[in-house]
C-alpha cells in the first residue's frame, strides 16, 4: 500500500528500525488493573469471562446458570456462581504539548515531545491498547481517538508529523477536554515543558481519577536548564509577548537555577502525593535512552 | 569660594541634565531574546530583588557616574574660583630682597629661595585676561630684585610666565639692602604705562610687595602712602655669629710681622664659644676659642646691640699673602663666617725730593718707612731726562716749591707750587688762612686732625671739575688731588714753612698717608680689599692683553680693558677672595669682605618703620587666591567617566 509506505517512512522519521524493534519487546503497564471497555489482553479487577479463575460468589436470583459451580453444588449443596478474571483492554491517552514554548530550546522540546509520543504510541499500539492521542496548546488541537493495533501507525506517525508548534498554552482547558472525553480506564501520559502561568495544578487535578493513572513528563530545552544569557536583556515570552527585562549577572543567574529546581520539585511533589508519577527530561538526551531505561524503571513500560 | 560666570552653568545644567537622563533611558536599549516563558525569571528578578536591596542602585551606578561626571563639567562651566579678588586690575611691584642676610638658611634652603617662592604664589594668584577672564582687565606686575642697587627683573606684564622667569632668575648676592632707589625705580615704573598697555598710562598707585626679612638699612629716608607697599617677612632666627671687621696689617716697625685683628659679634640670645681660624694663602696658622657673650636686650629707646668680642693675632709672613680669617662653626649666614685681607709685601717707597732745602719736610719723610729718599735740586730736576724715571723709577715725587718744567709719569706731592699743564690755576695769594673743612675720612688725611693748622700765606687754588678737594680754607681748596696724564698730583697750596704745620703732629701723619696713598696709586694695587659690589680696577693693562678674575666660586672672567688701558670688572656681588691675572704681572688678590653689622644682623623685623608710617609684616604668608577650579574639576570629570567605562565593560563581561 503506497500511502502506508510513505507514513511508515515517515514514522522512521521519528523513530528509527531499531529503536522500534527494541519497543516491540515492550508493554504498557498499568499500576492499578483497570477495567477497559473490550475484553483485551490485560487482566482487569472486573470479574468477566476469562480462563483464569479468580473467585467464587453466592448465587442470587437471576445470575447466568452457566457459571454455577456444579462441583461445590454436589459438596456443599449450596449454589456458588464461578467468577473469573476479565482479561480487558487498556486506554493509553497521551496528552502533547505543542504550544509555541515548546518550539523552542535546541535541541527542540517540540521535536522531543513528538518523537517520545510517537515511542509510547508505537509500543501501545503494537500491543493492542486502546490509544488516544490529544495535541494540545490553548485547548486540544488534533486527537486520534481510540485507535488500537497496528494499523494506526501511519495515521499517528502522519498526525505527529504534520502538527506545527503555535499558540499559547492553556492547559487547563486542555485537560477539560481530554478529561470529559476520556472513556474507559488506562494511563493518562502528559507531555509538556509545564511552564504555565495559570498554573497546572487545577488542570492535573482533573486527570487524577480512579480509574486512570497518571504519568506526567517534564520536558526542558538545555538553554531552560543552563540557560547562556548575558547582558543587559529584554526577554520576550514567545506564547504572550510577555517582557521581562533582566541584566544577567552571576546572582541572577544562581536565584534563576534556584526557582527552576523549586519549580520542578513542586511538580513533582504535587504528583507524587496524587500517587501520579513524575518524570523530567531533558531535550538534549536521547529518546532512546529515556524510554528504554527511565520509563522502564519508574514501570510506565515494562 | 566664588563663581564667576554662575548662569552660563545653571544653562547648561537646565540643558544638559534633562538630555543626559533622557539619554541614559534611550541608551538601554536591550537585547532582545526569546525564551520559552518568562515565568521563571520574573521570578529570579523578583528574588534577586527582594535579596540584593542595593541591586537597584548598582543598576543605575552608571547614571549616577555619568551624572557626577556632567556635574562636575558643570561646575567646572560656572567657573568657580577659589577666594576671587574681585575689581578691576590691580598693578603691583614685587620687591625681592637679594642682600646678604637673605642667603641665611634658617629656612630652608634660605630665605631667598622663600622669598622666591612665596613671591610665584603671589604672582600666581594674579588674575589674568584669558578666556575664563577672573576681572575686565588683567593685574600687571613688575619685578625688582635689590640689594644696595635696584635691578628691574621684568617690566610691567600680565604674562605670569615672565614674571616666573624673571623670579627665578634672581641671583643671591651678598650686598647690603637699601630699599630707596628700589622704590624709586618702582614709582617711575608705575607711572610710565608699560610695554602691555599701549600709550594710556595708569592712573593709579601701583602696590608694592616687598619681600625681605627686613634688615634694611635706609628705611627712615622713605616715605610711604598707606597701602602702597605691603611687607612679606621672611625669615625666622636671629643667630648668627658673624665677623665683622677684620684687619691683617703689617707692623710699623717691623715690615715682616703681620697684625691680624678680628672683631666677632654674636647674634643670638645664647654665649656662643666658637673656634677661629687663621690662614695665610690657604694654609692655617692659628686656631683660636672665644666665646662670644649673646646680644644685650635694649630698651624702648635703644635697640638690642650685639655681643662682641676683639680677636688679635700676630704672625710673621714676608712678601705677599691672603690672610684668611675663618669662624668654624657653620650658622644660618655663611657669607659673614669668613673675612679676608690682602697683605701687600713690605712697602719699599723710592722717594725723590725736589727741594732747595726743607729739613722739616726732609725729616718728615724720613720718619715713614720708604725704602730710599734721594734729596734733589730742582735745577739737577730739571736736567734729568725722562729716561731716567723709567729706568730708576721713584714711587714718589715730592716737589717743593718748585713747578717742574716737564712732569714724567708719576705720584706727586706738590707743596706752594702748581705744576703745569694739569688744568690747575692759581689765580693769586691769600693770607692769613685756617682750615674751615677737611675730609677726615680720605685715606690721605685720616687720623690727621687739621684744626689748629695756621698759614701765613697760600696760593689760591682754582680746580678743574674732577679734582677732589681735600682740604679748605675759607676762600679757596688747601689740599686736592688732581689727576692728569696717568699722573697723580696731591696738591697742597701752600708752603710748609709759612705755616705751622710743621709743629703739628698731623703733619708727619699727612706726610706718611700721602706717601703711602700715593704709592698704592702708583703701584697699581690700590686698595685690595673691597666691599660688595664695588668693582675691581686695573690701570696700566698692555694694549691687547686681558684680564681674567677668578671668582670665589672658581670661575673665571674675562675682562676686555678699555681704550685707556683700565680693565673694570664689577661682578664683585658674592663676599670671597677675587684673583686678578694681568698678563705679564704678577697674580693680585682682591679680598670682598661683607664687614656689614647689618646685614649680620639676621633677625628678622615684625615690622619696617620708614619715615611716614610703620608697616607690619603680614601674619601669614602668601595666600593662593584667584585660583580658578575649572582644571580640578574637568579632571574629576575625566576620571569619573573612566571609572563609568571600566564599570561598563566589567559589567558586560559577567
Amino acid at each position: 500500500m503506497p500511502g502506508t509506505r510513505s507514513t511508515t517512512r515517515k514514522l522512521t522519521e521519528l523513530l528509527d528500525a531499531r529503536f522500534m524493534a527494541r519497543l516491540d519487546s515492550l508493554d504498557v503497564l498499568s499500576r492499578k488493573i483497570l477495567q477497559g471497555k473490550m475484553q483485551g489482553e490485560r487482566r482487569s479487577k472486573k470479574r468477566g469471562q476469562s480462563v483464569e479463575f479468580a473467585d467464587h460468589r453466592p448465587y442470587v436470583a437471576g445470575d447466568d446458570l452457566r457459571f454455577v459451580d456444579w462441583n461445590v453444588y454436589g459438596r456443599l449443596d449450596q449454589l456458588f456462581l464461578k467468577l473469573f478474571l476479565a482479561e480487558q483492554d487498556l486506554t493509553v491517552h497521551l496528552l502533547t504539548d505543542v504550544s509555541m514554548s515548546m518550539s523552542v530550546g535546541d535541541p527542540s522540546k517540540a521535536q522531543f515531545v513528538k518523537r517520545l509520543s510517537a515511542a509510547l504510541g508505537y509500543v501501545s499500539l503494537v500491543n493492542n491498547n486502546r490509544v488516544t492521542i490529544s495535541l494540545f496548546a490553548d485547548g486540544v488541537r488534533v486527537r486520534l481517538a481510540n485507535m488500537r493495533g497496528r494499523a494506526y501507525l501511519p495515521q499517528m506517525a502522519e498526525m505527529l508529523l504534520t502538527a506545527d508548534c503555535g499558540g499559547s498554552s492553556d492547559f487547563e482547558k486542555a485537560c477539560r477536554d481530554a478529561e470529559s472525553r476520556r472513556i474507559g480506564s488506562g494511563i493518562t501520559i502528559v507531555l509538556s515543558d509545564f511552564l504555565f502561568k495559570q498554573g497546572y495544578e487545577a488542570a492535573l487535578r482533573r486527570l487524577i481519577g480512579a480509574r486512570y493513572d497518571l504519568y506526567v513528563i517534564q520536558v526542558l530545552s538545555p538553554q531552560e536548564i543552563e540557560p547562556k544569557l548575558v547582558g543587559d536583556l529584554k526577554l520576550l515570552d514567545i506564547e504572550d509577548a510577555d517582557v521581562a527585562e533582566i541584566t544577567v549577572s552571576s546572582a541572577l543567574l544562581k536565584y534563576y537555577r534556584r526557582n527552576l529546581a523549586a519549580y520542578c520539585a513542586e511538580l513533582n511533589e504535587f504528583c507524587t502525593r496524587r500517587g501520579a508519577v513524575y518524570v523530567r527530561a531533558n531535550s538534549a538526551d536521547s529518546v532512546e535512552s529515556l524510554v528504554l531505561n527511565y520509563l522502564r524503571r519508574v514501570r510506565l513500560l515494562a | 569660594m566664588q563663581w564667576l560666570t554662575p548662569f552660563v552653568g545653571l544653562l547648561a545644567a537646565a540643558v544638559a541634565v534633562p538630555l543626559l537622563l533622557l539619554l541614559y533611558f534611550l541608551k538601554l536599549k536591550r537585547r532582545e531574546a526569546v525564551v520559552s516563558s518568562t515565568l521563571l525569571w520574573k521570578r529570579a528578578v523578583q528574588d534577586l530583588q527582594v535579596n540584593a536591596p542595593f541591586q537597584r542602585l548598582r543598576r543605575n551606578l552608571l547614571l549616577l557616574l555619568q551624572l557626577l561626571a556632567l556635574t562636575a563639567m558643570l561646575v567646572a562651566l560656572a567657573g568657580p574660583v577659589l577666594s576671587l579678588d574681585r575689581g578691576p586690575g590691580q598693578r603691583y611691584v614685587v620687591l625681592i630682597d637679594r642682600s646678604a642676610s637673605m642667603n641665611a638658611t634658617d629656612v630652608t634652603p634660605s630665605r631667598l629661595a622663600e622669598a622666591k617662592k612665596q613671591a610665584k604664589v603671589f604672582v600666581e594668584s594674579l588674575r589674568s585676561s584669558s578666556a575664563m577672564a577672573l576681572a575686565d582687565r588683567a593685574d600687571h606686575a613688575m619685578v625688582i630684585a635689590f640689594d644696595r642697587h635696584a635691578r628691574v627683573m621684568c617690566n610691567f606684564t600680565s604674562d605670569k610666565r615672565q614674571l616666573m622667569v624673571a623670579i627665578d632668575a634672581i641671583e643671591a648676592g651678598d650686598g647690603a639692602s637699601q630699599l630707596s632707589e628700589a622704590v624709586t625705580i618702582a614709582r617711575a615704573f608705575a607711572q610710565s604705562p608699560g610695554p602691555d598697555n599701549g600709550p594710556r598710562s595708569d592712573e593709579g598707585l601701583a602696590r608694592m610687595v616687598l619681600f625681605s626679612d627686613g634688615c634694611i638699612d635706609d628705611l627712615d629716608a622713605i616715605a610711604v602712602a598707606s597701602d602702597e607697599l605691603v611687607y612679606h617677612r621672611i625669615g625666622e632666627s636671629a643667630d648668627n655669629i658673624a665677623i665683622t671687621a677684620m684687619k691683617a696689617r703689617r707692623s710699623y716697625e717691623q715690615p715682616e710681622q703681620v697684625e691680624v685683628f678680628v672683631s666677632l659679634a654674636n647674634y643670638g640670645t645664647q654665649t656662643a664659644a666658637r673656634d677661629v681660624q687663621l690662614g695665610i694663602d690657604g694654609d692655617v696658622r692659628a686656631v683660636r676659642s672665644v666665646t662670644i657673650p649673646p646680644r644685650q636686650e635694649g630698651d624702648e629707646t635703644q635697640e638690642w646691640t650685639p655681643g662682641k668680642v676683639a680677636v688679635s693675632f700676630s704672625l710673621t709672613h714676608e712678601g705677599q699673602g691672603v690672610v684668611e680669617v675663618r669662624q668654624l662653626e657653620p650658622d644660618a649666614l655663611a657669607c659673614d663666617d669668613a673675612a679676608w685681607s690682602v697683605l701687600d709685601p713690605p712697602p719699599k717707597l723710592s722717594v725723590l725730593l725736589v727741594t732747595e732745602g726743607n729739613p722739616v719736610l726732609e725729616s718728615s719723610l724720613r720718619a715713614c718707612p720708604i725704602a730710599r729718599l734721594d734729596p734733589c735740586a730742582p735745577a739737577a730736576f730739571d736736567a734729568m731726562e725722562p729716561s731716567a724715571f723709567s729706568l730708576s723709577p721713584y714711587d714718589v715725587i715730592v716737589l717743593d716749591r718748585h713747578a717742574p718744567l716737564h712732569l714724567p709719569r708719576s705720584c706727586y706731592l706738590a707743596f706752594g707750587a702748581v705744576p703745569a699743564e694739569i688744568d690747575v690755576n692759581s689765580p693769586g695769594e691769600l693770607e692769613n688762612q685756617v682750615i674751615v673743612d677737611w675730609r677726615s675720612r680720605h685715606p690721605v688725611l685720616q687720623y690727621a686732625n687739621l684744626t689748629n693748622l695756621f698759614v701765613a700765606q697760600t696760593r689760591a687754588l682754582q680746580l678743574p671739575r674732577d679734582a677732589e678737594v681735600l682740604a679748605e680754607f675759607g676762600e679757596s681748596p688747601a689740599i686736592a688731588l688732581v689727576r692728569r696724564h696717568g699722573s697723580t698730583f696731591l696738591l697742597v697750596g701752600f708752603d710748609v714753612l709759612a705755616s705751622n704745620w710743621p709743629f703739628e703732629p698731623s703733619f708727619v701723619l699727612f706726610c706718611y698717608n700721602a706717601l703711602s696713598y700715593l704709592a698704592a696709586q702708583q703701584g697699581g694695587g690700590g686698595p685690595h680689599e673691597l666691599a660688595v659690589a664695588e668693582p675691581i680696577v686695573i690701570d696700566d693693562v698692555a694694549a691687547g692683553g686681558e684680564v681674567a678674575v677668578t671668582l670665589p666660586d672658581a670661575s673665571t672672567v674675562q675682562v676686555a680693558p678699555d681704550p685707556g688701558g683700565t680693565a673694570r670688572f664689577p661682578g664683585t656681588y658674592r663676599v670671597g677672595l677675587y684673583a686678578v691675572d694681568v698678563p705679564e704681572e704678577p697674580r693680585r688678590f682682591y679680598a670682598v669682605n661683607l664687614a656689614d653689622e647689618n646685614e649680620s644682623r639676621i633677625e628678622p623685623g615684625d615690622e619696617m618703620t620708614f619715615e611716614t608710617m610703620t608697616v607690619s609684616a603680614q601674619p601669614q604668608g602668601v595666600q593662593r587666591a584667584n585660583v580658578p577650579l575649572w582644571p580640578a574639576l574637568v579632571l574629576t570629570a575625566l576620571v569619573l567617566a573612566c571609572v563609568e567605562w571600566l564599570i561598563y565593560n566589567k559589567k558586560a563581561r559577567i
